[in-house]
């Protein structure tokens, strides 16, 4: 896409420098031209690179059903198939609303309809499974499936309600606040 | 007088009713036992409850406890299916096999190549780990290097098929992890391998 893009804006360039330049206008122009292409794909690769980064990204929606949110830093964003979450993230279902999403150590939870949960905490070692998974089920239903951060220490991943904490073994639970 | 007893006594029911929580027990998805689940009460009220059976659940009750009683898949359906329904794929694994000293796959596992793909296009965001690994023939950074190699081979096969790079991580593990156990230097196909999780 960069290169296509880096490809698009040269040719446009250079077309209008032969439309309008003489011959050393036109050498200097195709050279800042270039240039200037040439860094825009730099970091518009960069940026790409550095965004989805396998560390900064805990979870990702695989399921979403009618109006699934999130919010992050006071922003509200729509929680679509592929939206990738981290900690501290609030998962947010409407009343048509549902949602499935995978960790990196395999755990899910997925949402029924006017749920919220917030990601309290997640930090996961891939290489030795050892890792801390808080969730707060402020409301609604969760289906919860653990993952390799229970199977390493079943007190790491809590999922936490007004009314209870709960941790263990268990590797398929649900969790259903003011039904 | 007595309408006002009956409007209270109403209220505070539906009040209990809509603040109700409940900890369902499921069985194990792959047919193990389902393991246990501790409810500690939040506020000191009332003893934890210990759910080890599957269908097992907790109810909170108006005094801060929890009552444990039994229900049936039936009952979880009707109540959470819509939750229950939202749950991602399960994760996949896939091995495939390498010859001997190189990054090309066996041709077996050439074979199988269009499984595993199947697997991975068959998923709308498909994030997917690819770990190499070598038998124990030959020196330690030699292997670490060719198990890596093994796994950047089939990332490099991924992206082909236009798999975003984005959603593959590789990683290379040499001759730590075989499958099957050798003494040094004896060679095992079955170790020369990727393992493959798509999720």
């Amino acid at each position: 896409m960069n290169r296509a893009l880096r490809f698009l804006l040269t040719n446009f360039l250079l077309w209008k420098t032969a439309m309008f330049g003489t011959g050393r206008q036109r050498a200097v122009i195709v050279g800042l031209a270039k240039s200037a292409c040439w860094l825009i794909g730099t970091c518009a690769a960069t940026a790409f690179a550095a965004e989805p980064g396998a560390n900064l990204w805990q979870a990702q929606i695989k399921v979403s059903r009618g109006v699934v949110n999130i919010a992050r830093d006071g922003q509200r964003y729509p929680g679509i198939v592929g939206a990738r979450l981290k900690e501290k993230d609030v998962i947010e279902t409407g009343g048509n609303g549902s949602v499935g999403v995978m960790f990196n150590d395999n755990s899910t939870l997925s949402l029924g309809p006017d749920a919220e949960v917030v990601l309290q905490r997640y930090a996961y070692d891939s290489t030795t499974y050892m890792g801390a998974f808080d969730a707060y089920i402020k409301k609604g239903t969760v289906s919860v499936q653990a993952g390799n951060i229970a199977k390493q220490s079943p007190e790491a991943m809590r999922m936490m309600t007004p009314k209870a904490e709960v941790s263990g073994t268990a590797k398929n639970y649900v969790v259903s606040v003011g039904e | 007088m007595k309408t006002a007893w009956i409007a209270l006594a109403v209220s505070l029911a539906l009040g209990a009713c809509a603040h109700r929580d409940s900890y369902v027990l499921l069985p194990d998805q792959s047919g193990q036992a389902p393991g246990s689940l501790n409810i500690k009460p939040a506020e000191g009220g009332g003893q934890p409850v210990k759910l080890d059976q599957a269908y097992q659940t907790a109810t909170s009750t108006m005094g801060g406890g929890f009552d444990a009683s039994r229900t049936d898949a039936e009952d979880v359906k009707r109540r959470y299916g819509a939750a229950l329904d939202a749950m991602p794929p399960p994760v996949v694994r896939f091995t495939l096999y390498f010859l001997e000293g190189s990054d090309e796959l066996t041709p077996k596992s050439k074979a199988d190549l269009t499984v595993v793909l199947g697997e991975i296009k068959g998923r709308p965001v498909p994030d997917i780990v690819v770990i190499g690994h070598t038998d124990r023939v030959g020196l330690i950074p030699d292997n670490d290097r060719l198990a890596l190699r093994r796994a950047e081979a089939f990332r490099k096969k991924l992206l082909e098929q236009g798999i975003p790079a984005d959603a593959i991580q590789t990683a290379g593990r040499g001759e730590r992890e075989p499958l099957i156990n050798t003494p040094d230097e004896i060679p095992e196909p079955r170790n020369r391998r990727v393992e493959i999780l798509v999720r």
